[in-house]
């Protein structure tokens, strides 16, 4: 064996340098790396389940705000419906109103011609007893005294038709 | 200096292509000429540099401050983000545990890992840093028996020393053996090398009459007992083939660089360079490889037949 080199010494050398680095990569390299590459995946799947976490509640928001405007809508439709309710019935209201008051002003307003009217032909017929007094004066001079004429003239008036003075 | 670069711009793909070969064939001419290596002097065995201390010893532990050194660097600050140095570092070893997890899987695979790991990047940082110039060229001069002067050289790949590969050979060896007895049991491992169940069950029949059943289980018991002796044998013989393979073919590939470097003293080596630096990933591939394989063998349990 003393041509290729195998010898004890030798032998024990080597082993003791591959242990020697055994330990160092074990110390330097294995555990560090492998602690950094757990670590790693550790961190990228804590930041995935988060990321998912994430959009859940963005999922759940999002449902939420919809939730929300479609209330708000709902809403907002039945406000308006109420609106045009009111309008109508105030419109209603005014109407009517209106034509209460025009009705009450017709009636003022005939009641007053009526009365006019009636002032008016009381009027005439006073005015027109006045002017068959003076014509009769003109015409018999004197022979009745005023005051009886106008009674006798009352009288005639009196019994004519009321309706054609 | 940006004149050189327009000219050299200037010229056409073939001629630039011819300026470069003329130049190199100028190199091997002045290198064959002016600057002859030695003859090398083969010595298989490492040569002793103080007292007992060989040449191969210093280079493996010239290897042993180099890769701790890088570890060191490396692993001093490690980051969560992988930069510069640390990501190639962590890149091959991820590279390595994939290797290992998907050879013996996961759970046999972490606990594999540190001496394949170990044998690996042993066998690559021998095999790659013994070419660095200095190596096998600077050292004592030395008188032979016969007279002639040779180099003993201060640094020779450890890995060219037979001591080194039987020293891995062993730890393989070992640490294959002692996965074998943990993950299966002493009895059951052991029965792969030495199984006499057979032979005991064939006499017992024959003794109670039943000669021709009994002769039957005696010669499959007997052939059992045959192949757990070559079982043993194999066993035992990985040590020598794992030795020799890799002192085989460093030792040869160192050999035929020093004899390149005799003959052709410039340029021509620069290939085989290469080429040693794949033979050198190649053989620490296999070594670790097989050693991870050996393992898988072992702790897999075999199916009994009865």
């Amino acid at each position: 064996m003393g041509d290729i080199g195998i010898n004890v010494p030798g032998l024990v050398a080597q082993l003791v340098c591959f242990f020697i680095l055994f330990g160092l990569l074990t110390f330097l390299l294995y555990k560090p790396v492998r602690r950094i590459l757990d670590e790693r995946s550790e961190r990228i799947r804590v930041s995935m389940e988060q990321a998912e976490q994430i959009k859940e509640t963005m999922a759940k928001t999002e449902e939420q705000v919809k939730e929300q405007l479609d209330a708000a809508r709902r809403e907002g439709q039945n406000i308006l419906a109420q609106a045009g309710q009111m309008g109508e019935r105030l419109r209603e209201e005014a109407r009517e109103e209106a034509k209460q008051d025009a009705e009450t002003i017709i009636t003022r307003a005939r009641t007053e011609i009526q009365r006019e009217r009636d002032d008016a032909i009381q009027e005439l017929r006073r005015q027109f007893a006045d002017l068959a007094i003076t014509a009769a004066e003109k015409v018999i001079s004197e022979t009745l005294d005023r005051e009886k004429h106008r009674r006798l003239i009352e009288e005639v008036l009196e019994q004519a038709p009321k309706g054609q003075g | 200096m940006a004149r050189i670069r327009s000219w050299w711009g200037g010229l056409g793909r073939r001629r630039r292509v011819g300026i470069i070969a003329l130049a190199l064939v100028v190199l091997i001419i002045v290198g064959s000429v002016l600057l002859r290596a030695p003859l090398p002097h083969v010595e298989l065995a490492a040569e002793p540099l103080f007292g007992p201390i060989t040449n191969t010893m210093l280079a493996a532990l010239f290897t042993i401050i180099v890769v701790g050194a890088v570890c060191f660097a490396v692993t001093r600050k490690m980051r969560i983000v992988p930069r510069g140095l640390q990501n190639i570092v962590e890149a091959l070893l991820e590279m390595l545990i994939n290797f290992v997890d998907d050879t013996a899987g996961k759970e046999y695979g972490r606990k594999f890992f540190p001496v394949i790991a170990t044998i690996f990047v042993f066998v690559i940082a021998n095999a790659w840093l013994a070419l660095i110039p200095g190596f096998m060229t600077i050292g004592f001069w030395h008188e032979t028996e016969e007279g002639a002067r040779t180099i003993w050289p201060f640094l020779r790949g450890a890995n060219t020393d037979i001591n080194f590969p039987l020293a891995l050979a062993l730890v393989s060896f070992i640490f294959v053996e002692y996965w074998g007895l943990r993950s299966q049991g002493f009895s059951r491992y052991i029965r792969k090398f030495f199984s006499v169940g057979g032979l005991f069950r064939g006499i017992g029949q024959i003794f109670r009459g039943k000669i021709r059943s009994g002769l039957g289980t005696l010669f499959s018991g007997f052939v059992d007992f045959f192949a757990g002796f070559i079982e043993a044998i194999s066993e035992l013989v990985r040590i020598l083939s794992l030795t020799v393979r890799l002192f085989g073919n460093m030792t040869a590939g160192e050999i035929l660089l020093l004899m390149m470097i005799f003959l052709i003293p410039w340029v021509v080596p620069s290939v085989f360079y290469g080429l040693e630096l794949f033979l050198g990933f190649v053989q620490a591939l296999i070594f670790a490889g097989l050693t991870l394989v050996f393992l898988v063998i072992a702790v897999t349990p075999r199916e009994e037949h009865e």
